[in-house]
C-alpha cells in the first residue's frame, strides 16, 4: 500500500451508486433510451441439430409494424476475423446467419425487427421454420469423450494399490445456469461506419474487440459501453451470438435495434456451468495420510468449441499427497458452449474432492478438520512454490470455534428434533488469485476533485465504491471528492470483470495512477518557492482530506486547490498502470476458506432445510469490508443453490431444455436462505499485489456445496454423491 | 424448494373502470391533464410507436391511469402489460424484466396499494388504477425509509432486482407480514436475489417496519 493515510480502504462504506440503485435510475444495457431505437426477437432453433429447409416470413412481414426478417438466405456475409485474444474457447465459434446449419436447440436462425416490442415477439411467433432434423447427442454419459487433458506427478496407480485405505468414489454435478437477473440485452447502433453497442458484459474490451473482428472494424469504430450489469457470475465474459444480431440488424434496418434475450433465451443463448460425470479414487494410510488420488472426469462442451475451466486445480493443490493424476476429458455434445461460472472449475473439483475427505473422514473416524490438517501441505506441491499466504489452519480454528463444531456428533444420523435430522458439516474452499494488466486514468482538477476511468465492470461486488476507497486513499481525498467511472471501452483497458481478478489489476492500476498524481502534486509543491511546502522532502509529504502537508506536521501544508490555481494548473493526470502477475511466479497465491453447515433433513420427506452456515476466509486485505460481506453472503447462497436446488434439465429426445425458466430452474429464494455468518481473517497478502489482496468473488461459493453435502451426510447416513442434493434421493 | 408465495402476484382491481373504459380504436389521444391542481405535461402521447399504429391492424386501446400520482391517459397495444408499458413508453425503466413470466418479482409494482406482478398485468386492465413504482417511492430527495435501510444495510448488489424487492418490501409491511424473520423470508420469497442478498433483505425491511 501507499504511505498515505487509511482512512476509506477497510472502512465498512455504503455502495456509491447506492442512490442510483434504490431509485431506479441505475441504466442497465436495454435501459438506455436511444432514440429511434426499434426491437428485435430472435427467433431460436425448434430441432437440436439439422439443417434448416425453408423459412417462411411472408405471415411474419405482414404483421403490422414489422419491419424485417432477417436469417441466413438475406444476411449479409460477415467477416469472422479470427480474435485470438479473446475468452472465446478453441474452435470455431458460432456464426450468426451465415449458413443453414444448426447446432443446438435454441440456436437462432432468424429475427424480427420491428417497431415495437409486442409486434417483433407476435412476428417471431409467426416465422415458420422448417428442417431437416437429426437426433441431437446431449447426453453426456453416452457422447464419445475427446482426448484427455492429463496431469500427472508420482506414480498413482502404484500409490494406489499401495494404500491402506483406497476409496473409489463416482459423483455427478448437474448443468447449471448463471441466471443474473437481469437478461442479456444490447442496444446497437450505426454511425454510420462506426458502431455503438449498450451491452451486457463483464468484459467491455473483450466484446468491443470480438464485434470489430466479427465485422471487420477498426478498433476505434467500435464503442461498448455498459455502466451497470444485473449480476452476471460469469455470463457474461464473453460476447455471444446474440450481440452479433443485434448489431447486423441495425445494420440491415438501418435503425438502433434493441435486443433483449427471454429468460428461456438464457438458457441457450448463453453459456453454463458445464455437467460432470467424476470419478475419483484416493488412498491413504490408517491415519488419514493421503498418498494417491486418481481424477477422471468428463464435462459438457459443444460441438463447435472445446471448453475448458480449471476442475483439475484443486486436486493439484489443495492437499499434500505425492502421486496423483487425472484425466479431464470434454465432451462435445450438440449444445451451446458452456461459459465460466462463480468458482469456475474449482466449485466441480472442490466439490468431489471435499466429499471424499469427509467419506475418508467417517471411515477412519477422524474428525474431518482433524483430516484436513494430517494433509495441510507446507508448500504448493503441484508446482514447489512456496504459499504467499494460506490461513487455512486459522480458518479451521475460528470457523470450529465459531460455528460450535465440537456440538457436532462423529456419528451420523444422531441428532433428531422432530421428524427432522440434524447434521453438520463442513469444508475447506480454495480459488486461484488471477490478476491480469490492467490501466486507469487519473485526472486531479483544479477544484480539488478528482475523476478515475477505467473500463472495468460492477455486475454487483461494488467495483464502483472500492475502486473509490482504493482512489480517495491514495490521493488523500474524501470519497466525496472522487468520482470513479466504468464501462466505456473509451476508458483505459482492463481483464475480465471475472475470476475474483478486479481488485488485484484494476484496483493496482487505480492505485498507481493516483499515486502518480499525488506525487506530481507533491513535486509541484516542495518546488514551489510559494508554497509552504517548499523545500520539503517529497517522502515526507501526506495529502488527507485534499490538503498536502508534511507528515505529523499538519499545520505545514496547503490544499491541492490552492497549488493548482496558484501555479496556473487545471489538472493535474496520470495513467496507472498495472502489468500482470510476476514472471515467473515466485509464489503460489490462492484466496481460502472453511465453510460451515447445519442442515435439516425431513426424515419421511427427504426435504433439505439449511439452518445456519459459516464462512471463514483467508483472502487477505479487504478493501471494502461492508460490500464483501455481501459477497460472501451471496456466495453461499449461490452454493445452496449449486448443493441443493440448480439443475438444468436437458430433453435428450430432441435436444431441448425442459426446464427454461425461473419457476422450473430453481434457485434459492429468501425462505432457502437462513442466518449466515461470514468472517475474513484480518490481515494481507504482500506478495501478489500493492493492494495486498487476493480476490473475494469466487472462493465465497467454493466449498459450499460440498459442506452442506457432507452435513446432510451427517444428518442422514446417505451419501448422495451428485448434484443437487434432490428429496427424492434421499428418500 | 420452499413454496413461492402467491402474495407477489394480486390481480389489481379493475372495478373502478366504467364500462365506459373498453377498449377502443383511437390511436391518437391528446390530453392535458390536470391533478391536483398543477397542469401535468407528458400526459400525451401514443404508447407504441407511431409507425405501428399508422399500420392500423394491432388492436388497441385506450387506458386511463395514475402512475406515481400523474394521471396518464394512453392508447396501448391490447398485448402490452404493465412492465413494457413503463418500461417502453413511459421511460421509467425502474421496474425490471427479469423473467417476464412471475417468477422472479424483479417487476413488481403496487396497483391500487396492493404489490403486483407487473409483467402479468395488461395495462388495458388498469383504468382508473393508481400505480406506483420505485421511481414514486422517494419524495423528492428524501428516499422512502425502505430505500435507505437497504442503501445501509447494503442489502443489494447487481441492483437489477433492488426495485422489485422494495417495492415488495413496502408491499410486505404494509400487509403486516414483517412479525419475525421467517415471516418477512416467507413473504418476500415472491423476489428473487440471484447476487444473494436475502439476508440483508429481511434485515432492511425488519427495521422499517420497526420504524412504523
Amino acid at each position: 500500500m501507499s504511505p498515505q493515510p487509511q482512512s476509506a480502504v477497510g472502512a465498512p462504506l455504503s455502495r456509491v451508486d447506492g442512490r442510483l440503485k434504490v431509485t431506479g435510475k441505475a441504466e442497465y444495457a436495454a435501459e438506455h433510451d436511444i432514440k429511434g431505437a426499434v426491437h428485435a426477437v430472435i427467433v431460436d432453433a425448434s430441432i437440436g441439430r439439422g439443417r434448416i429447409r425453408s423459412i417462411d416470413t411472408r405471415a411474419a412481414e405482414k404483421h403490422a409494424g414489422v419491419l424485417r426478417v432477417i436469417h441466413h438466405r438475406n444476411a449479409p456475409k460477415l467477416p469472422y476475423r479470427d480474435n485470438p485474444g479473446s475468452n472465446n474457447p478453441t474452435g470455431r465459434r458460432l456464426r450468426v446467419f451465415q449458413d443453414d446449419l444448426v447446432l443446438f436447440h435454441g440456436q437462432p436462425v432468424a429475427v424480427v425487427v420491428a417497431t415495437t416490442l409486442e409486434a417483433a415477439q407476435h412476428g417471431a411467433s409467426l416465422v415458420k421454420v422448417a428442417y431437416n432434423a437429426e437426433q441431437p447427442s446431449t447426453d453426456i454419459s453416452k457422447a464419445e469423450p475427446g482426448a484427455p487433458v492429463p496431469y500427472a506427478r508420482g506414480d498413482a496407480e502404484a500409490g494406489l494399490r499401495s494404500s491402506a485405505v483406497r476409496l473409489d468414489l463416482t459423483y455427478a454435478l448437474a448443468r447449471n445456469h448463471h441466471n443474473p437477473m437481469e437478461p442479456h440485452a444490447t442496444v446497437a447502433r450505426w454511425d454510420g461506419d462506426r458502431l455503438t453497442v449498450w451491452d451486457k458484459t463483464q468484459w467491455i474490451v473483450g466484446t468491443h474487440d470480438e464485434i470489430a473482428a466479427v465485422f471487420d472494424l477498426p478498433s476505434d469504430a467500435v464503442r461498448v459501453i455498459n455502466p451497470f450489469v444485473g449480476g452476471g457470475f460469469g455470463s457474461g465474459l464473453r460476447c455471444w451470438p446474440h450481440t452479433i444480431v443485434a448489431a447486423l440488424a441495425a445494420r440491415v434496418t438501418r435503425r438502433p435495434v434493441k435486443l433483449v434475450l427471454s429468460r428461456k433465451q438464457m438458457y441457450f443463448g448463453t453459456g453454463f456451468r458445464p455437467a460432470y460425470a467424476y470419478r475419483l479414487r484416493l488412498g491413504s494410510d490408517r491415519r488419514g495420510r493421503l498418498n494417491a488420488a486418481i481424477h477422471d472426469f468428463d464435462a459438457e462442451t459443444s460441438s463447435y468449441e472445446t471448453f475448458f475451466e480449471a476442475a483439475g486445480a484443486p486436486g493439484q493443490m489443495l492437499y499434500s499427497m505425492p502421486n496423483v493424476s487425472q484425466a479431464y476429458r470434454q465432451v462435445p455434445l450438440d449444445v451451446n458452449t458452456p461459459i465460466w461460472m462463480r468458482g469456475p472449475g474449482f466449485a466441480t473439483g472442490s466439490y468431489v474432492i471435499e466429499s471424499a475427505l469427509d467419506e475418508l473422514a467417517h471411515e477412519l473416524g477422524i474428525d474431518p478438520i482433524e483430516l484436513r490438517r494430517r494433509n495441510e501441505p507446507e508448500e504448493d506441491p503441484s508446482n514447489d512454490l512456496p504459499f504467499s499466504t494460506r490461513r487455512l489452519r486459522e480458518c479451521y480454528t475460528v470457523g470450529a470455534r465459531e460455528f460450535g463444531w465440537d456440538r457436532r456428533s462423529q456419528q451420523p444420523r444422531a441428532r433428531r428434533e422432530g421428524d427432522w435430522l440434524i447434521g453438520m458439516g463442513m469444508a475447506a474452499g480454495v480459488y486461484h488469485s488471477g490478476s491480469n494488466a490492467a490501466q486507469a486514468r487519473v485526472r486531479l482538477d483544479a477544484d480539488g476533485t478528482a475523476l478515475v476511468e477505467t473500463a472495468s465492470s460492477d455486475m454487483g461486488p461494488g467495483t464502483y465504491t472500492s475502486q473509490t476507497q482504493v482512489a480517495a486513499d491514495a490521493l488523500g481525498l474524501t470519497m466525496r471528492a472522487v468520482t470513479f467511472r466504468l464501462g466505456d471501452s473509451l476508458y483505459p483497458p482492463t481483464p475480465p470483470h471475472g475470476g475474483s481478478q478486479t481488485m488485484a489489476s484494476v484496483g493496482s492500476a487505480v492505485l498507481d495512477g493516483c499515486d502518480q498524481v499525488r506525487r506530481q502534486a507533491i513535486e509541484l509543491a516542495v518546488g514551489d518557492e510559494e508554497s509552504p511546502l517548499y523545500g520539503v522532502n517529497a517522502d515526507d509529504v501526506v495529502v488527507r482530506n485534499g490538503r498536502l502537508h508534511v507528515q505529523g506536521t499538519p499545520a505545514r501544508g496547503e490544499t491541492y486547490k490552492s497549488l493548482l490555481a496558484r501555479n496556473g494548473r487545471s489538472h493535474l493526470e496520470a495513467r496507472g498502470s498495472y502489468a500482470g502477475p510476476a514472471q515467473p511466479e515466485r509464489h503460489s497465491i490462492s484466496a481460502y476458506n472453511a465453510t460451515f453447515a447445519e442442515v435439516a433433513v425431513d426424515a419421511t420427506l427427504g426435504l433439505v432445510r439449511v439452518r445456519r452456515m459459516l464462512g471463514v476466509y483467508d483472502a487477505g486485505r479487504i478493501i471494502s469490508p461492508k460490500l464483501a460481506e455481501s459477497q460472501a453472503i451471496g456466495g453461499i447462497v449461490g452454493g445452496i443453490g449449486q448443493a441443493l436446488l440448480e439443475h438444468t434439465v436437458t430433453d435428450h429426445r430432441d435436444g431441448r431444455i425442459v426446464n427454461a425458466s425461473l419457476a422450473d430452474y430453481l434457485v434459492p429464494v429468501n425462505a432457502d436462505v437462513p442466518e449466515v455468518g461470514v468472517i475474513y481473517l484480518d490481515g494481507d497478502d504482500p506478495d501478489g499485489n500493492a493492494l495486498g489482496v487476493k480476490g473475494l468473488g469466487e472462493v465465497v461459493l467454493v466449498g459450499v456445496a460440498p459442506a452442506i453435502a457432507n452435513a446432510v451426510f451427517n444428518a442422514t447416513g446417505r451419501r448422495v454423491r451428485e448434484l443437487p442434493i434432490t428429496a427424492e434421493a434421499l428418500l | 424448494m420452499s413454496a413461492d408465495l402467491s402474495e407477489s402476484v394480486v390481480p389489481p382491481s379493475t372495478e373502478s373502470g366504467g364500462p365506459s373504459s373498453g377498449p377502443s380504436r383511437r390511436t391518437v389521444i391528446a390530453t392535458g391533464v390536470v391533478v391536483g391542481g398543477a397542469v401535468v405535461a407528458g400526459g400525451t402521447f401514443l404508447a407504441g410507436s407511431e409507425e405501428a399504429a399508422a399500420a392500423g391492424a394491432s388492436p388497441s386501446s385506450r387506458v386511463s391511469l395514475t402512475v406515481n400520482g400523474t394521471r396518464r391517459t394512453v392508447t396501448v397495444d391490447n398485448r402490452t402489460s404493465l412492465l413494457d408499458l413503463l418500461r417502453e413508453h413511459l421511460d421509467l425503466t425502474g421496474s425490471k424484466k427479469g423473467c417476464n413470466a412471475g417468477a422472479c418479482g424483479a417487476c413488481t409494482v403496487l396497483v391500487d396499494g396492493q404489490r403486483v406482478n407487473s409483467c402479468l398485468t395488461l395495462a388495458v386492465r388498469l383504468e382508473g388504477a393508481e400505480v406506483v413504482t420505485i421511481e414514486g417511492l422517494a419524495e423528492g430527495d428524501r428516499l422512502h425509509p425502505l430505500q435507505q435501510a437497504f442503501i445501509d444495510e447494503d442489502a443489494f448488489q447487481c441492483g437489477y432486482c433492488t426495485p422489485g424487492q422494495i417495492m415488495s418490501g413496502v408491499g410486505c409491511i404494509q400487509e403486516g407480514h414483517t412479525d419475525s424473520p421467517e415471516e418477512i423470508r416467507e413473504y418476500m420469497s415472491g423476489n428473487v436475489c440471484r447476487c444473494g442478498c436475502y439476508v440483508k433483505i429481511v434485515r432492511a425491511v425488519e427495521q422499517t417496519a420497526a420504524r412504523k
